[in-house]
């Protein structure tokens, strides 16, 4: 019973990992994100890799979880940390997003008035 | 205070039908006054028919929504350095005739942000019981926030000086502006009143603010207020007291 929960959740995570590593490679992921994939796939590993710690009787008493619901625990709490910080992150370019539409706006206003100050040709598509 | 260089912001989002009149409006009360409509990337011809008139007109490239568009305007009234900004909504709800109040408000009581007020005073308005109601709860947590008696915080005619510019043009709440703004006054301890204005009702059934949506926008709006309360003040430059 126990193999089989370890090959699964080996194979999960390894899966992670590669995937992980393929989209670092693509540059399809920044690493600062990759960063917390990368801990979370590897902690995920090593626990598919010695499962003895969570078997022993002082982890178990220690905190009343037992092996499988110890690494879904465990992963979910990484899963948590990280859209977490998505969170933070989407924040940031939401705001950042805000800025620069409303720094854009502005220089066209100031473009625009240039423009027609100089009696310049106007080629304003919109 | 000298009678300064004052402009009206006029946030627009798919405003064509309105705008035009918004604009004539001001310009008959309000002469001396600049223009300025922010489009806040409407899909009509709010822009074309802004431009038409005469208004100085600012593109956002997006909606940003209410927040985003105003802070827009307020940090072009910073950059051309006028020393009062009236924002009027772009949908003919605020009568350009009762700006010189919010003016006068602001030059006489020396205000940092003058907020034209349907609820104070004489002036009538009439609304279903739930909406007072909503609005008497409303008014009241956030007059005991701010210390000071609010009848009308979600009021978006208002006047602001210098100082209240330069605050909005770095830091302006962006999901419930209007009265996430006198929290934020309040805690840079800038100095607001509010004024008795006539508004006109919404142009056509804008009323589409049922009972149960109207209970979620309280509890939203209040939760936000809440939030912003226990935020960090924004800090300007050293020099400035208080924000």
């Amino acid at each position: 019973m126990l193999i089989k929960i370890q090959i699964i959740i080996g194979g999960l995570s390894m899966i992670l990992l590669l995937v992980t590593l393929e989209l670092i490679r693509r540059k399809r992921l920044r690493e600062e994100y990759a960063i917390l994939w990368l801990f979370t796939g590897a902690v995920i590993l090593l626990f598919s890799l010695w499962p003895e710690f969570f078997l022993s009787q002082f982890f178990v008493k220690l905190t009343g979880i037992f092996y499988l619901s110890a690494v879904v625990l465990i992963a979910f709490s990484f899963l948590l940390l990280i859209v977490l910080h998505f969170s933070v992150v989407i924040s940031k370019l939401t705001s950042q997003n805000k800025e620069l539409a409303q720094r854009y706006a502005l220089m066209e206003l100031e473009l625009r008035e240039f423009r027609s100050h100089h009696n310049l040709s106007q080629n304003h598509s919109n | 205070m000298e009678k300064g260089k004052v402009l009206v912001i006029i946030p627009a989002y798919n405003e064509e039908g309105s705008v035009g009149k918004v604009i004539e409006g001001v310009r008959t009360h309000l002469s001396q006054a600049d223009l300025l409509i922010v489009n806040d990337g409407s899909t009509d011809l709010t822009s074309e028919k802004a431009r038409v008139s005469g208004a100085v007109v600012l593109d956002l490239p997006y909606n940003l929504g209410i927040g985003g568009a105003m802070q827009t305007g307020y940090q072009y009234a910073s950059q051309k350095g006028y020393d009062i900004a009236v924002q009027v909504d772009g949908d003919g709800q605020h009568d350009p005739k009762e700006i010189g109040k919010l003016l006068k408000a602001l030059e006489e009581k020396n205000l940092n942000m003058a907020i034209g007020s349907r609820f104070l005073g004489q002036s009538e308005f009439k609304s279903s019981m739930m909406r007072r109601v909503g609005i008497s709860i409303f008014s009241g947590v956030i007059s005991i926030l701010v210390r000071q008696k609010i009848t009308d915080p979600t009021s978006g005619f208002r006047a602001a000086n210098r100082k209240a510019i330069q605050l909005f043009a770095y830091e302006y709440p962006q999901d419930y502006p209007e009265p996430e703004v006198v929290v934020l006054l309040h805690q840079c301890h800038l100095k607001m009143v509010e004024v008795p204005v006539g508004m006109s009702e919404r142009y056509s059934g804008e009323s589409s603010i049922t009972k149960l949506r109207s209970i979620y926008y309280m509890v939203k709006v209040l939760l936000a207020i809440f939030v912003d309360y226990f935020k960090k003040p924004p800090r300007l430059g050293k020099e400035e007291e208080g924000c």
